[in-house]
């Protein structure tokens, strides 16, 4: 599939002012966390020189082929040396799954959604239970709830800045927030990330920009729907609050404007179908664009084994041949 | 913006997606506006882009 360079420029112009919506949000969020991140550390601490010459990594998204394959359970029981990026909405189920940081040291969870309603993945007695143990990151705009909930967990803060609209120069929010951000404490001020819109781009890019990982396995990270999916859960894409939708989309099935929303697609790699939204068409293609422009040091393999993710300088392998390659160093 | 797979959907009876169809070209700005708004989206981020290329992919320092 390929939609051309103007119609996803444009359709990421129509998200931006979208999410302007949230502008408010930002700010009050930033103000309530500012004597925080005065306080705590900056993300670019975690970068630290490792003995792991090649330091892998595994991003953990919620996307539906990691419980259809047993992913968590597979990683479980591996001796995977590497780090564990976790998206923070799949926090509970990974530390439930036995992927901890007990047994795997390097473990990360990460947040970039301003909304209040992602502390409800902080609080959970089992993230009470190995908090003190996981390394946090959160964008300056996080919301200082469910920052307050990690922290109450006993996780160590780490602060970054997410690109929102540093290219419009001094007046920006990302040049002010850094301004005031740098004015005590954090003199060369805080990595700044590109979000990609989601937390998945967001914990790959955390992966080398920030940890510095070499090679990057993505599990969980589909960008798209199965195509044995139900319709109300392909429908229901991006209601907020990970609430039941009382009425799916309103959108007639059989008509060719359907039939553009939502395209069943074919994966060369995995040799199956995917249906991808408007929202996951504007995903899949800035990780893509984003994993094809990353410096030549940096891998990355799709071990989702589904979805959407293939294309250049995206190694597509499955989860239990990546833990294999990684243990006895020759992914390649 | 966050992709919401919602654990609670596997209880539903799935109602399986029989055709196979292609892309039926690209959808308007408008359509995708559309479903934006009828999702019920609330923003929160979105793909940042600078003419300065190399500050998309991040910056160490800000």
């Amino acid at each position: 599939m390929s939609i051309s360079k103007s119609k996803i420029k444009s359709y990421e112009k129509i998200l931006k002012n979208k999410a302007y919506e949230e502008y408010e949000l930002w700010i009050s969020n930033f103000a309530l966390n500012l004597k925080n991140i005065w306080n705590e550390h900056s993300a670019g601490i975690l970068n630290t020189n490792s003995t792991d010459t090649e330091k892998h990594a595994i991003v953990i998204g919620k996307g539906p082929s990691i419980n259809k394959h047993k992913h968590l359970k597979l990683l479980a029981e591996s001796n995977f040396s590497g780090s564990i990026i976790c998206c923070d909405g799949k926090l509970i189920d990974t530390l439930n799954a036995g992927v901890t940081p007990e047994k795997f040291p390097n473990f990360y969870v990460v947040t970039v959604d301003p909304l209040r309603s992602i502390k409800r993945n902080y609080d959970d007695p089992i993230v009470q239970k190995y908090g003190s143990k996981i390394k946090a990151i959160f964008s300056v705009v996080s919301h200082p709830d469910a920052v307050e909930s990690a922290r109450n967990a006993k996780m160590k803060i780490h602060w970054m800045h997410s690109l929102v609209d540093y290219n419009e120069g001094k007046k920006s929010f990302n040049y002010i927030t850094s301004v005031m951000v740098r004015s005590k404490n954090h003199s060369k001020g805080l990595p700044a990330i590109q979000t990609g819109a989601n937390v998945g781009t967001s914990s790959w890019f955390v992966g080398w920009k920030i940890l510095g990982c070499k090679k990057i396995a993505l599990i969980g990270i589909n960008h798209g729907w199965e195509a044995d999916d139900p319709w109300d859960l392909i429908l229901s894409h991006t209601l907020n609050n990970n609430e039941m939708p009382s009425e799916p989309i309103n959108i007639d099935k059989t008509t060719d404007s359907f039939k553009k929303l939502f395209p069943k697609l074919y994966n060369p790699d995995l040799k199956s179908y995917f249906i991808i939204d408007p929202i996951f068409q504007l995903y899949r293609s800035a990780l893509l664009e984003f994993i094809e422009r990353a410096p030549q040091w940096v891998s990355t393999y799709n071990a989702t084994e589904g979805g959407s993710i293939f294309g250049k300088r995206v190694k597509n392998l499955k989860f239990s041949e990546f833990l294999t390659k990684s243990a006895s160093k020759s992914l390649t | 913006m966050k992709s919401n797979f919602k654990e609670n959907y596997k209880e539903k009876k799935p109602t399986a997606i029989s055709e196979i169809y292609e892309q039926k070209g690209t959808m308007s700005d408008e359509e995708f506006e559309k479903f934006i708004i009828e999702s019920g989206a609330r923003g929160s981020f979105m793909v940042y882009r600078s003419d300065k290329k190399d500050e998309e992919l991040g910056m160490d320092e800000l």
